[in-house]
């Protein structure tokens, strides 16, 4: 048993009280933090529930952008002549067909026996827009298609003329076999198509932007 | 809990509220070439928010250090130093030792609004920048200035009972 008595106790200093508002403006500030922190924790979770796959094949039912980065075609057309009487090399533009609808038709690109298209609205690098907040779909410029076993998508290629387009050929694909990220076909010459190279780009729909861009790296 | 020392806590625990809320919410524009910029650099035109801890954090970091200190001391250290005088002067018993505390509450106090004019003076700043850039106080600001009311209520009270 003790022989201090609260009377002889200790007591604490006089200053020690002015610690308390500190202590307040602390727990005030904690209390905050603490509720915003958890709220963006339920957010990100929430993202993460619904997050789209950003690899391997494509999934049933889900949305994707397709577009070909690259078409190369062969130095000669279907009746094995050069392109453009030999001055030039074909104006090459090709259109995305899906459930028998053109679905996407690219710009033209001039002269060249290799077109590519970047996929964006604007000629910019995809890793330009890392970390950017620009929308996806107004910043993509290819053909929104839905992925459904057993369904195929078509690519026909043109060469640009100002009297009369000419085919340069169509190649049908499965869709089954296709993979996000990039796809490339190559292609003999035949009789109907003088396309030798296809590199088509599958993105999901609803991903990020910057998602996107490590796709497109 | 009397009074004054309730007031004292209602005020810390706004000012810790008000220093890490959301306080200044700032719409940068570039006239007429608003629309160029969102196409090519739309980060650049993104809307901020800032709580006073925020614009603190920013001014350290774009090496804006001697005015990151003043805002520190004008808005963090300045109101809590203020509030904790106050806490220990409504504990004092001896009058000498009270309005001894008093003057030293006055002095400290000088600084304790400038946090509210240097938020009306960005304000003022960025309303005036061309391109039409706008800036909006946010509900942090309400809740710091409710701190700086109850905080001008208990030096009310403490004058009022100065011996």
């Amino acid at each position: 048993m003790t022989d201090i008595s609260d009377f002889d106790a200790p007591k604490p200093p006089a200053w020690f009280g002015a610690a308390i508002p500190l202590l307040i403006v602390l727990l005030g500030a904690g209390f905050y933090w603490f509720i915003t922190t958890d709220k963006d924790n339920g957010e990100s979770e929430n993202t993460s529930n619904s997050k789209i796959k950003l690899s391997g094949r494509l999934s049933p039912g889900q949305t994707y952008y397709i577009f070909a980065s690259e078409v190369e075609v062969y130095p000669t057309n279907l009746k094995n002549e050069s392109w453009d009487q030999g001055k030039k090399g074909p104006d090459i533009r090709y259109r995305l067909f899906w459930k028998g609808n053109a679905v996407f038709e690219s710009i033209t690109k001039d002269d060249s026996l290799i077109a590519d298209w970047s996929g964006l609205s604007i000629e910019l690098n995809w890793k330009d827009l890392l970390g950017k907040s620009v929308s996806s779909d107004d910043a993509i410029k290819a053909g929104r298609i839905r992925f459904e076993e057993g369904e195929k998508i078509e690519i026909a290629v043109e060469d640009v003329d100002i009297a009369s387009d000419d085919d340069v050929g169509r190649h049908e694909i499965e869709m089954d076999k296709l993979s996000i990220g990039k796809n490339e076909f190559k292609l003999k010459k035949t009789a109907s198509s003088a396309i030798r190279k296809i590199t088509l780009r599958v993105l999901p729909v609803g991903s990020n932007i910057e998602d996107l861009a490590n796709i497109m790296k | 809990m009397n009074v004054t020392r309730f007031l004292i806590a209602v005020s810390s625990l706004l000012l810790g509220l008000g220093l890490i809320a959301p306080t200044l919410t700032i719409y940068p524009q570039a006239g007429d070439l608003t629309w160029i910029i969102k196409i090519i650099a739309p980060e650049e035109l993104a809307v901020s928010t800032y709580s006073i801890l925020g614009v603190i954090q920013k001014l350290f970091q774009t090496g804006d250090i001697f005015l990151a200190v003043v805002l520190a001391i004008f808005s963090v250290f300045s109101p809590v130093i203020k509030l904790s005088f106050y806490w220990h002067a409504t504990g004092l018993k001896d009058s000498k030792k009270f309005n001894s505390i008093l003057q030293r509450i006055h002095y400290v106090g000088k600084f304790s609004m400038a946090e509210v004019f240097a938020l009306a003076l960005i304000i003022v700043v960025i309303k005036s920048f061309p391109g039409g850039s706008t800036a909006e106080l946010e509900w942090g600001a309400y809740i710091f200035t409710f701190s700086v009311i109850c905080s001008m209520l208990v030096s009310f009270r403490l004058d009022s009972k100065k011996r």
